[in-house]
């Protein structure tokens, strides 16, 4: 049993009364922290959980079988070779660069964005795969962010930043070498604050990697938005950021014109329709 | 709380699990072809979920494509953990499916996901387990051990990705009712399952 009450305040029975709810993804977001909250910090194990949740596997057998498309493996085996390209490019460039010795291995571009389940671009087999001219201007995006970033920020604490902020630019920069791609370079109302680089591709997926964002806290996200002509934003989605103040988001939808604007704002929760002003960042496709 | 399940729950993992764990182990090491063979072992069982819970081919596509994709860059981490690779495929595409169906929903208060594993992420492997070893008959009786409204209650949830409130709402039952349906339900499937067990 708990003694010390975590934080959004549930007792054992009360999670007790919510184990189904959370097992079956049921809970709405308050809940289903409150009940990871508890979990987290309570020295009861909660097997009521485990028992619970062992039997969803039922409901997966349960399903009509259906077969999946042909043309989807190649999507999937397409994308997983551009990512491990990606992760080869990416150790070339920590090799090529006189980082400090303790290089971690490449990671996902997307880690910062969102630790425990990176968000996965959709459809990437519309992108042709990364030509050598992409790979060229991505070591040297890379170097260049590195360089104009100054040696200092390769020192020790901020490695990892550096790293993922350059990560995420070069997959930016593979969607920006698509066929009619456009590009829009983000930056702070205030002349100082998070700023970033977007790839806007002709079937209106968007690509976008943000740094010097302040880290989120509980459910704040930060949302991001497109603003066509008639000046309505439109809400694409919202990801979090930790410590180290970068982002690498991926979403659709937006029109692949020129002067089209993305924005972003922090909002409380996910699922915002309408910005909550300011905008922390922001700028125009062409 | 004891486990009067514990002779199934804690069977050794099947042999089909750990040849899993081998192509898991191998994808951690970047071997494309170990992500073919993944895929070929549960691509059906994966769009069938998908498309079961998203009733929409393009929308399925996607949770399968990234699901598989997280299996791809989070093999690594998978290893370091628990479980059967197969209901830990099944989980990803589930939420991932659920997640696909609230976008298409004009609800506020949707779930947060970011920054937290999905529930099964965090079980032990009795999870793997039990689902390693099912089979046909198990599932028959597990799902025949359930009441209509208990049925409903968990379907809406599982695959319709409602919650609780939202099925209480759409019923006409008090949320109590609802809770007490999703408990009991899940309950009456264990114990099928584990007399359905040999």
């Amino acid at each position: 049993m708990t003694d010390s009450r975590p934080p959004m305040e549930l007792t054992c029975d009360e999670v007790r009364d919510l184990a189904a709810g959370f097992v079956l993804d049921a809970l709405s977001a308050d809940e289903a922290a409150a009940v990871r909250a508890h979990l987290a910090s309570c020295s009861d194990p909660h097997v009521e959980i485990d028992e619970l949740a062992a039997v969803l596997p039922v409901l997966g057998e349960s399903v009509p079988v259906i077969e999946p498309p042909a043309a989807l493996k190649a999507r999937i085996m397409e994308a997983a070779e551009a990512d491990l390209e990606g992760r080869r490019a990416e150790a070339a460039v920590a090799v090529a660069v006189p980082a400090p010795a303790a290089v971690a291995p490449a990671q996902p571009a997307q880690a910062q964005a969102a630790p425990a389940q990176e968000p996965i671009p959709l459809r990437p087999a519309a992108r042709a795969g990364a030509s050598p001219g992409t790979w060229a201007l991505r070591i040297a995006a890379v170097l260049a962010i590195a360089l104009l970033g100054g040696w200092n920020l390769l020192l020790q604490g901020q490695l990892s930043q550096a790293r993922s902020y350059q990560e995420s630019v070069a997959a930016v920069l593979d969607a920006a070498a698509q066929p009619g791609a456009l590009t829009a370079v983000l930056t702070p109302e205030g002349g100082s604050g998070p700023s970033g680089f977007a790839a806007v591709e002709s079937d209106g997926s968007v690509t976008l990697a943000m740094q010097a964002l302040g880290p989120t806290a509980g459910d704040e996200v930060y949302e991001a938005w497109v603003i066509g002509g008639d000046g309505v934003p439109v809400p694409l989605g919202g990801f979090q950021v930790g410590n180290a103040g970068t982002a690498y988001f991926e979403a659709t939808g937006v029109p692949a014109e020129a002067g089209v604007v993305l924005a972003l704002t922090r909002e409380p929760g996910p699922g915002a329709t309408t910005p909550t002003l300011p905008i922390v960042s922001s700028g125009a496709a062409g | 709380m004891s486990d009067p399940a514990g002779p199934l729950l804690r069977r050794v993992a099947s042999s089909a699990d750990d040849a899993d764990r081998a192509v898991l182990a191998r994808i951690a090491n970047g071997e494309l072809h170990a992500l073919d063979e993944l895929y070929e072992r549960y691509k059906t069982m994966a769009y069938s979920i998908a498309y079961r819970i998203t009733n929409d081919a393009a929308a399925a596509e996607d949770v399968v494509q990234e699901a598989f994709l997280g299996a791809w860059r989070n093999a690594a981490r998978y290893v370091e953990g628990r479980g059967s690779v197969k209901t830990w495929l099944l989980s990803i595409v589930h939420h991932r499916a659920i997640d696909a169906v609230r976008r298409r929903r004009p609800v506020a208060d949707l779930p947060e996901r970011e920054d937290v594993p999905p529930p099964a992420l965090r079980l032990p492997d009795v999870w793997g387990e039990v689902s390693a070893n099912l089979d046909a008959e198990a599932v028959r009786a597990a799902l025949a051990a359930l009441s209509d409204v208990q049925r409903e209650a968990i379907e809406l949830a599982y695959f319709g990705g409602l919650t609780q409130q939202e099925i209480a709402e759409r019923t006409g039952t008090p949320l109590g009712t609802v809770k007490s349906r999703m408990r009991l339900g899940l309950l009456a499937m264990r114990r099928a399952l584990i007399e359905a067990s040999p």
